[in-house]
């Protein structure tokens, strides 16, 4: 059963090579977790963001440069000279007492900076310290391992993990501002997302030594410049809900099989990448293969996911509810469409039993409208 | 208070006192030559003696006036690695090549970037293979305590014993602790000297450390108005230093012993990672 929907997974992505999840791409996963498309595009590892732009809608920025390399740059002084930074934030925010400064840097092994090698390393050195047998305290980029849907997934924290009072704590470093205590909440979701892979990875790799889920706090310690300085300062963030979620869309992938068994059997989103790695595929055609599979379109795919512009496109083309995002998709219960809501606004569609009251609404808000404006009537308002 | 781990200046006497054994040798078996090199080299490992007299004179009672400002003359026109020995024996400890660049700014004259720095490494090892024992030190880099592979962007210096040129786990916040003192007796020195007094680099440099040590910086109100303190500097970063210094003597030591049985070159320049299936037996 399982290798069958390997195969068709195999077969959607093509002739292209297999992309693994990256933390980024488990993250969308708690993001947006209905959407088929960018579930069947990510379960088969094909290269979204190739798809996208053979299809019309190349993503015109990917990640800032500049954004980039800020949080490297803070990062560096954060960990600079032993982490000293860090320690002194730690110590003043979480208590850390003073004998506890125990760093392993696991950037490389010996020089060789192999995923396998630095995750062998990585839960030798956290076994042990979970056990008891080994002081550690701050580790600086351990590399773990993350089984998703049959798939090996490295997962590099670009943080530390570490230990208080017998607890691991998984230490988010990013370079948005925390200012009067108080941060961008979109920001501090995404980190908070982003960590709470690790710290699934972090219990998984624990588990397979016998250590109980209680070894890894589900509280993240986010460190970020404060107010408008570039000095760090710490907080704790409550990650329980995003840990359960993720988790339970973990789960879910192992079923993406009940997912692919409702697509065509023909269907691939093969690019038919030729040896000069031109894309040979027409467009119009790689585009019907993708409206084949049902998108849910949100405003916020836009900040997360490769295939936003080409959804959006979609969804406009339809004058779908989801391009207002979901405020508005919410007050308009049971429809779905701009069209649709504007048609009983005016009244000139009839509403179904279900729909009776919101039209009520539609009708009353387009009245409230017209008299604002001083036109006469509410039918002839065009919104 | 002045702590340093088995001292580099021992270790240059001794390689002083090679050195005269090497070159009565040489004059014996009439090497003109090779005594002629010799004796550069001595003159080298000399001044560098002197140097490090010179600041630790400075730090242990008088605050020498003389350091900061002998530092100073002449040293614009020196090679980039002799600029980082002069740093790295300033410090005592291991050092990443963002802090040398700072210290050398902050107490000595010429110019050192990092880019410079990075390039040096490669050449050390060169030079130490196509000729091993010609120049009086190397710019090595730290080894690791558990794998004694050359540890990324720790740069130390040869003639230290190969315990204090291991980073154990908690040797990164026992060197920042021993460097910060070191910093605050040259700062203190600088300030003693009365001339211009410590630079505003070296100051900072100061700052920047004292922030990160519990009750280094000065407390209270109107707090960042007032300098900072060497002196309270150097308490702190000792007080902090204690609690961890026996631990981290005791796994450099462990460490140091294994390390003796590699080959010369493995003990400046790290071994190669070998097999990480034997490390998990070990643990």
């Amino acid at each position: 059963m399982k290798a069958a929907v390997d195969e068709r997974l195999d077969g959607l992505r093509g002739s292209a090579p297999r992309l693994t999840y990256s933390a980024r791409s488990l993250a969308a996963l708690e993001n947006n977790p209905r959407c088929t498309l960018r579930a069947v595009l990510d379960a088969s590892g094909s290269d979204k963001a190739a798809i996208a732009a053979h299809a019309g809608f190349p993503t015109p920025f990917g990640q800032s440069p500049f954004a980039i390399a800020r949080g490297n740059a803070f990062e560096a002084l954060v960990k600079a000279n032993g982490c000293a930074e860090l320690i002194r934030v730690l110590r003043e925010t979480l208590k850390l007492t003073l004998p506890e400064v125990a760093y392993q840097d696991l950037n490389d092994v010996g020089g060789n900076a192999s995923p396998e090698v630095r995750c062998t390393r990585t839960r030798q050195l956290l076994v042990n310290t979970a056990l008891g047998k080994f002081p550690g305290t701050l580790y600086d980029h351990p590399m773990l391992r993350l089984q998703v849907g049959g798939h090996t997934v490295f997962l590099e924290p670009d943080l530390v993990a570490f230990r208080i009072e017998d607890r691991f704590h998984v230490v988010e470093i990013k370079s948005f501002p925390i200012i009067d205590d108080q941060a961008d909440p979109a920001q501090v979701k995404a980190a908070t997302t982003q960590a709470s892979a690790y710290v699934i990875a972090l219990r998984a790799m624990l588990a397979e030594a016998g250590i109980g889920p209680d070894a890894v706090s589900d509280t993240i310690v986010l460190v970020a410049p404060k107010d408008f300085t570039n000095s760090p300062t710490a907080a704790f963030v409550d990650a329980r809900k995003q840990v359960a979620t993720l988790t339970r869309q973990l789960t879910r992938i192992e079923r993406i099989g009940d997912l692919v068994s409702l697509l065509p059997e023909e269907l691939t989103f093969d690019l038919a990448v030729d040896e000069a790695g031109k894309a040979q595929r027409p467009a119009e055609e790689l585009a019907a293969a993708l409206d084949q599979v049902p998108a849910l379109y949100r405003p916020d795919c836009l900040s997360h996911c490769e295939m936003a512009f080409f959804c959006r496109s979609r969804a406009r083309a339809c004058a779908s509810l989801d391009v207002l995002g979901p405020t508005v998709r919410e007050q308009l219960g049971g429809i779905d469409t701009a069209t649709m809501a504007l048609g009983l606004a005016r009244g000139e569609l009839t509403a179904d039993v279900d729909q009776a009251e919101m039209a009520a609404a539609l009708r009353h808000a387009a009245r409230l409208r017209a008299e604002v404006l001083g036109q006469p009537g509410g039918a002839g308002a065009a919104a | 208070m002045v702590w340093s781990m088995s001292d580099p200046l021992d270790a240059l006497e001794t390689r002083i006192s090679q050195l005269r054994r090497a070159i009565r040798d040489a004059t014996a078996t009439g090497d003109a030559e090779r005594a002629a090199e010799l004796r550069a080299q001595l003159r080298r490992a000399e001044r560098a003696w002197d140097t490090l007299v010179d600041t630790d004179d400075a730090s242990e009672e008088t605050r020498a006036p003389q350091s900061a400002p002998a530092l100073r003359v002449g040293g614009s026109m020196l090679p980039a690695r002799e600029h980082v020995h002069r740093v790295l024996m300033l410090l005592g400890v291991p050092a990443a090549p963002k802090l040398i660049v700072s210290v050398h700014d902050a107490f000595f004259p010429g110019e050192l970037t990092s880019a410079k720095l990075s390039s040096l490494r490669r050449d050390e090892e060169r030079s130490y293979r196509a000729a091993p024992g010609s120049r009086p030190y190397y710019l090595c880099p730290a080894l690791a305590y558990d794998l004694l592979s050359p540890v990324r962007a720790l740069i130390t210096v040869s003639t230290w014993t190969v315990e204090q040129r291991i980073i154990g786990p908690l040797s990164p916040r026992v060197d920042y602790l021993a460097s910060a003192i070191r910093v605050a007796e040259a700062v203190q020195a600088a300030a003693g000297s009365g001339e211009t007094g410590p630079s505003p680099a070296a100051l900072r440099l100061l700052w920047r450390f004292a922030a990160s040590i519990p009750d280094a910086a000065p407390t209270g109100p109107s707090s960042h108005e007032r300098p900072v303190d060497p002196r309270q500097v150097m308490d702190a970063a000792g007080a902090e230093l204690q609690v961890h210094i026996d631990a981290d003597r005791a796994d450099r030591a462990a460490a140091g012993r294994r390390a003796h049985r590699l080959t010369d070159a493995q003990q400046l320049f790290g071994t190669p990672l070998g097999d990480v299936s034997k490390l998990e037996a070990e643990a």
